[in-house]
């Protein structure tokens, strides 16, 4: 059930788990997104957003260095930026305003992930 | 103390002896004008010193006044070598003839310790030594006195060299000038001393610092009337007042030693009514800071509990090191250590006292003990308990973020890897069956991990079987040989065996991670309304029950319960950790 709106485009996956990393990215690839990168924290997730210039990054709430939100900031600040979607294993409703205040395009569930989710929303 | 009273006795014989010479000495002296007035006072005044010195040594023979009292009178009965006839005897008496009042100005600036506190104090009396022994030696070498030994009435300086009265004069000049010089410092110092004494102090040294004063006026004024020519009548009228102010200095001690024992008794009465005045007891170290005379005096309390003596706010205190200046003198209650006074040494020379003002507060530091235990036991209480909700709210962040990075994670795989199978199962059912395969193998994950949690949470073998059943199945799962080898079969209550198993599960758990042993022992006792835990390894030791959480928050855990918890881990040598648990129920 490839959905020809998805196919081709490019994506960063920022998470520190590398169980949900490798699920997401064979989650995406199934539904023909290309996940160019993977990075396990903020810093790293921010360097590799300027690096690979993606259509997409799926960013983790809970990051060990920074908190999800002012990687967000961070990435969406610059010209061209990508479109950040937020992802985390707790609900939307434990963080309130700060998904829409962050620059991020919205928030899915880690566990209701899924490309129509994602396709929705960028 | 009866060796030191029979070796006192035999000085003061000697001093006996040496008071039969001189008077022998000056009776049948050839050059002594007024031979019963000399031989009379001069027995009198160095028998007096002895005597009272001898006394004192007695009385106090942590001071090294009553030393110092009875060299005067040695001093004082060597000067009066210089009656005799006999050239050598005569000289020897003549040379040390002043060495007495240098002798005595050093037991005057010691008094009452008869240590010299002071560097302008010892630089004085070295002063004075330096000047009797050494300066006046050419004096002698010169043919001292020559002229009045030539004139027969003198007998021969057996020191003599060279008759060159001229040159010896210079000396004998500058001798006077430098006991001038000395007289004058000691008096400053005197004054000085009276000046930083306390009340008490002051006392017992008012008489015997007012005779030391007035015949250091007196000596001063003759010399000056001497340097500046005055008449003889006059210089021989100052010698004889200052003779008279040099016999009394014995008694004046006395007189001191009296002062003070009344002023002591009064001072002990005095904090004996103090401590008993409901309205004024709060004071007790300012009342016994009186009685001892030591202002800095500081009072600290026993703790039986911890072996270690605490101020009245119940922090621990570290007792002076000998040779500090500061002693130490415990209080005792019916044979129990109940405190102590930290207080100048120098107060150690009143033992009397000491001993009186420690046996009239034991009553009153007893109850200010309990109430520094109580202090200290709530400060205890209050500490243990911050740091029990600090290991409590460590521990939910803990719980937390196990749960979060364990079991969610694997469940959210888990959903994900099911939604993928549902798109796959009509399409490719083989690629299906492979996602649920790898989905009920995240679910097995899932599983073990929420276990593993919630036996740290607390283990429901614990609640439903007990401690043995619990042990074992740690013992089972621990990555070392555990040897279980006296567990109680009965059960505790509840809060006793949770303490006891985390006390067996975090000691292994450290074991594992830092001891590097090749096996542990868990051992748990009753003993006397106590259980105790006890879990040893044969690791490398050093534990520091201090650093970290976990043997703290055990700690704080067993202290909840009122209980102990001991580390024993010296480097190299394996780690006992030992829990005693109250627990009187069985």
């Amino acid at each position: 059930m490839v959905d020809h709106v998805n196919v081709g485009t490019t994506v960063l996956i920022v998470d520190d788990h590398p169980t949900f990393r490798a699920t997401a990215r064979m989650l995406l690839e199934a539904e023909g997104y290309d996940v160019v990168g993977e990075a396990p924290d903020g810093e790293t997730g921010i360097t590799a957003a300027g690096r690979l210039e993606p259509d997409l990054v799926l960013l983790d709430v809970n990051l060990p260095d920074l908190d999800g939100f002012s990687v967000a900031e961070r990435i969406t600040s610059r010209a061209g930026a990508p479109a950040v979607v937020l992802v985390s294993s707790r609900d939307s409703s434990d963080f309130g305003p700060l998904v829409l205040g962050s620059g991020a395009r919205g928030f899915i569930p880690k566990g209701e992930l899924s490309g129509a989710a994602l396709a929705e929303l960028i | 103390m009866a060796a030191l009273r029979r070796a006192l006795i035999a000085l003061f014989a000697v001093g006996v002896v040496f008071a039969a010479l001189d008077v022998v000495f000056t009776v049948s002296s050839r050059h002594e004008a007024d031979k019963a007035v000399a031989a009379s006072l001069g027995a009198i005044i160095g028998l007096s010193f002895i005597g009272v010195g001898v006394f004192a040594w007695f009385r106090r023979p942590l001071s090294r006044f009553g030393l110092l009292m009875t060299g005067v009178g040695f001093a004082w009965f060597l000067a009066g070598l210089s009656e005799s006839n006999s050239s050598a005897i005569y000289t020897i008496g003549s040379f040390l003839s002043p060495l007495y009042v240098v002798v005595a100005v050093h037991m005057v600036l010691a008094f009452p310790s008869g240590r010299l506190e002071t560097t302008a104090e010892r630089a004085i009396v070295v002063a004075g030594y330096m000047a009797v022994l050494v300066v006046r030696l050419p004096y002698f070498l010169l043919g001292a006195n020559t002229t009045d030994q030539l004139r027969g009435t003198l007998p021969r300086d057996a020191l003599a060299l060279a008759q060159r009265p001229d040159l010896a004069d210079v000396f004998g000049y500058s001798g006077a000038f430098v006991a001038g010089v000395g007289l004058i410092a000691t008096g400053v110092l005197l004054l000085g001393k009276r000046r930083r004494a306390s009340a008490a102090q002051r006392r017992q040294e008012a008489p015997m610092l007012w005779n030391g004063l007035f015949l250091a006026a007196v000596l001063i004024g003759a010399a000056v009337a001497d340097f500046a020519g005055a008449p003889e009548g006059t210089v021989t009228a100052a010698g004889v007042v200052a003779l008279v102010a040099f016999a009394v200095m014995p008694y004046a001690f006395l007189a001191g030693l009296v002062r003070s024992r009344y002023s002591r008794a009064g001072a002990v009465g005095e904090l004996i009514e103090r401590l008993n005045d409901p309205d004024r007891r709060k004071g007790l170290r300012e009342a016994l800071a009186d009685a001892l005379g030591d202002r800095g005096l500081q009072l600290v309390y026993w703790r039986p509990k911890t072996g270690r003596f605490v101020t009245y706010e119940g922090q621990p205190v570290d007792l002076p090191e000998p040779g500090s200046g500061r002693a130490v003198t415990e209080v005792e209650r019916d044979g129990m250590r109940i405190g102590a006074f930290i207080h100048d040494s120098q107060v150690l020379d009143e033992p009397e006292l000491v001993r009186a003002v420690a046996g009239s507060a034991a009553l009153a530091l007893e109850n200010e003990r309990l109430e520094a235990e109580l202090r200290a036991r709530v400060e205890e209480l209050e500490s243990s308990r911050a740091r029990l909700l600090e290991v409590s709210m460590f521990e939910r962040r803990r719980l937390e973020r196990d749960l979060h990075d364990g079991a969610q994670q694997r469940l959210v795989a888990l959903s994900l890897q099911i939604a993928m199978a549902l798109g796959k199962l009509d399409s490719d059912p083989a690629a299906a069956r492979a996602l649920l395969d790898a989905a009920r193998d995240e679910l097995r994950k899932a599983l073990e991990e929420l276990r593993e949690l919630a036996r740290g949470i607390h283990p429901a073998i614990l609640t439903d079987r007990g401690l043995e059943p619990a042990l074992e199945a740690l013992a089972e799962r621990a990555p070392l040989r555990v040897e279980l080898e006296a567990i109680p079969g009965e059960r505790m209550p509840a809060p006793v065996e949770a303490a006891a198993y985390f006390v067996v599960a975090e000691s292994l758990t450290n074991t594992v991670k830092y001891a590097g042993a090749r096996q542990a022992s868990v051992r748990i006792g009753r003993d006397d309304g106590y259980a105790v835990v006890e879990v040893r390894d044969d690791g490398v030791g050093g534990a520091d029950p201090t650093g970290g959480t976990g043997l703290r928050g055990l700690a704080d855990r067993v202290a909840a319960l009122d209980g102990r918890l001991e580390v024993h881990s010296p480097p190299g040598e394996g780690t006992l950790v030992r829990a005693n648990i109250p627990c009187v129920s069985s």
